[in-house]
């Protein structure tokens, strides 16, 4: 790839990062949610394997983490399924209560519906990555680990 | 209890047994533990579920028609035990053999997951989103093996079940433009008000979705390449526990949400359910290798499940999830005894042929007995062509057994004493409910009549 596309693309991993972090946030007042978030940070990501080359990119990238990111992240979203069945609650059930005013940080409220977003958020991350990564080598993955 | 226990721990394990490698031992009897567990809270959650009525929560307590509703009634309860059930013999059998790839274990409980969450939840999305869940599951578990021919069975089950995924996909659609809803139970009050001709469209989408599942006769093309090729654990999975879905799915959206509909369509579903009985009993007789007739064997008895829907009523029901709940025992029965010899395995194997062919003692008789019951309203015709597919049923299963367990030239490895014995386990299980029918029956028609009675 040429000078301004390498360019380009190591300049805007960063910004497409905050702006996921953004539309997660922004997603309890107006348009965005977790998964569209991991879809804008996971565009990051492809664009520095588009611009650099597979192998490059990955030797930039912590690609190897992808798969267990995704795993945490899914992990993290259930934790906060499962957490209050465990105190006799219905699954999901979200705290502080509705009704109950929270902590606010800007606009961002912080209540565990939030976590539960990261954690759909980083499981899309991880996911596309490690797909992507899979495509580029099928049937590494099952080697390296073994 | 809550009706997402065996769900969420199912969903928790997985996760967690996806970042360890199923070829370590411990870890192989990790995820036994798991299905376990995941089966002894099924159990229990249908006991209370019999005991005090239908179990549903909505989740994050929000008021109903808000949140997601959950919900585990007889059927849906039922048909959670016995998949799990399926599925926790296979792996168990799959323990014992040796796993052979690090991800099996996981792929079993997200598949586990899956099903859970499909027979538990009482949202019509939900229901998709869990159905696509089990089913992706399933595809990487079909290339279990990794030989070339388990790679081609798992690209074609994957592309057609793909599309029977998005026909699906169109019917959930369809039902939420007519209804305003995707909670069962308001969608089944809402759907009596619409007019056919919207509704006629939605149930044929549902219906070929589900029929594509289930492998019957016109949609059953991908099913003997998938089956045969499969290693016999995952087949037992397929046929034992996955095809539960188009059974399922049918009973609960046909007889549960379209009932209207599903009266409307009984002709075709009894007239398929025929065609796919005689289609495949004839291809059956006609196979010499135990997963191919075992395959097209599926293709037949899934005809009786579905001529049962067709008669409808509660005696028609209750013989469709009998049907339904024995064929997926014999199915895992079978697949898992066909590649192993023995004596044990051999009289394991036996059970099942007999069950298949539906004779007693064992459990197959009672659910012939069932569908024959409900189809003598049908006049001569449709019974003696069940009938047929039953007599025909009894030569391919003896022609199998006679070819594959009396012939001693053919070397397998025996498989050890401890595989038969869980082999020898699902036998006696499909034993005893043939010896001791009385509660099998009577959880169906308690289903039954909660379907007929209409009330979700």
């Amino acid at each position: 790839m040429t000078l301004p596309t390498q360019t380009l693309a190591r300049l805007l991993l960063a910004p497409l990062l905050v702006l996921a972090a953004g539309m997660l946030v922004k997603g309890y007042t107006d348009v965005g949610d977790g998964f569209a978030a991991g879809l804008l940070a996971a565009v990051g990501f492809v664009l520095q394997d588009v611009a650099f080359g597979q192998r490059r990119a990955e030797s930039l990238l912590p690609v190897r983490w992808a798969y267990r990111l995704a795993l945490g992240g899914l992990g993290l979203a259930l934790a906060v399924a499962v957490a209050p069945m465990l105190a006799g609650e219905p699954v999901l059930k979200h705290r502080p209560e509705p009704g109950v005013s929270p902590v606010k940080v800007g606009t961002l409220e912080l209540i565990t519906p939030v976590l539960f977003d990261v954690g759909v958020c980083l499981l899309v991350l991880g996911t596309v990555v490690t797909g992507l990564h899979l495509f580029a080598h099928p049937g590494e993955e099952e080697e390296q680990r073994s | 209890m809550s009706p997402v226990l065996p769900l969420m721990i199912a969903w928790v394990a997985a996760v967690v047994l996806a970042l360890l490698d199923s070829r370590r031992r411990w870890v192989a009897w990790l995820v036994v533990a798991a299905l376990a567990l995941v089966f002894a809270s099924s159990l229990a959650l249908l006991l209370d579920v019999l005991a005090h009525g239908p179990r549903t929560t909505v989740a994050g307590g929000w008021p109903m028609g808000i949140g997601i509703v959950f919900s585990a009634d007889a059927l849906g309860a039922t048909f959670a035990a016995v998949s799990v059930g399926v599925v926790l013999a296979a792996v168990l059998f799959e323990a014992l053999h040796g796993t052979r790839s690090r991800t099996f274990g996981a792929l079993a409980l997200f598949l586990t997951t899956g099903l859970c969450g499909l027979f538990l939840t009482g949202d019509v999305f939900n229901f998709y989103v869990f159905f696509e869940l089990a089913m992706i599951a399933a595809y990487s578990l079909t290339t279990y093996g990794q030989e070339a021919r388990q790679l081609r069975a798992g690209l074609v089950f994957a592309v057609v079940n793909l599309l029977g995924s998005f026909i699906f996909l169109i019917g959930v659609a369809g039902l939420y433009r007519v209804t305003g809803t995707l909670t069962m139970e308001l969608v089944a009050e809402r759907v009596a008000t619409v007019d056919s001709a919207a509704t006629v469209p939605i149930a044929i989408s549902l219906l070929v979705a589900f029929l594509v599942k289930l492998g019957l006769f016109p949609f059953h093309f991908w099913l003997p390449t998938v089956y045969a090729s499969a290693r016999p654990a995952v087949a037992a999975i397929l046929g034992g526990a996955l095809a539960n879905i188009g059974a399922y799915g049918l009973l609960r959206f046909g007889a549960d949400i379209l009932p209207e509909t599903l009266r409307l369509g009984a002709p075709v579903l009894l007239v398929l359910g025929i065609a796919s009985l005689l289609y495949g009993s004839l291809q059956a007789v006609a196979r010499r290798s135990a997963p191919g007739v075992l395959a097209y064997s599926s293709i037949g008895q899934v005809g009786y499940v579905i001529v049962a829907l067709a008669i409808g009523g509660p005696v028609g029901y209750a013989a469709a999830i009998l049907y339904a709940v024995v064929n997926s025992l014999n199915k895992a029965l079978l697949f898992l005894a066909s590649e192993l010899r023995g004596w044990l395995v051999g009289l394991a194997f036996a059970v099942g042929a007999l069950s298949v062919a539906g004779v007693p003692p064992a459990a197959g008789f009672l659910a012939k007995l069932e569908v024959l019951r409900a189809g003598v309203e049908q006049g001569a015709v449709v019974l003696g062509l069940l009938v047929l597919g039953s007599a025909l049923s009894f030569v391919y299963m003896f022609q199998i057994y006679q070819h594959d367990f009396w012939r001693e030239e053919r070397s397998v490895p025996a498989g050890g004493r401890a595989i038969g014995a869980v082999t020898a386990s699902v036998a006696v299980v499909v034993l005893a409910l043939g010896l001791w029918p009385e509660p099998l029956l009577a959880v169906s028609r308690r289903a039954a009549a909660m379907l007929a009675g209409g009330a979700g």
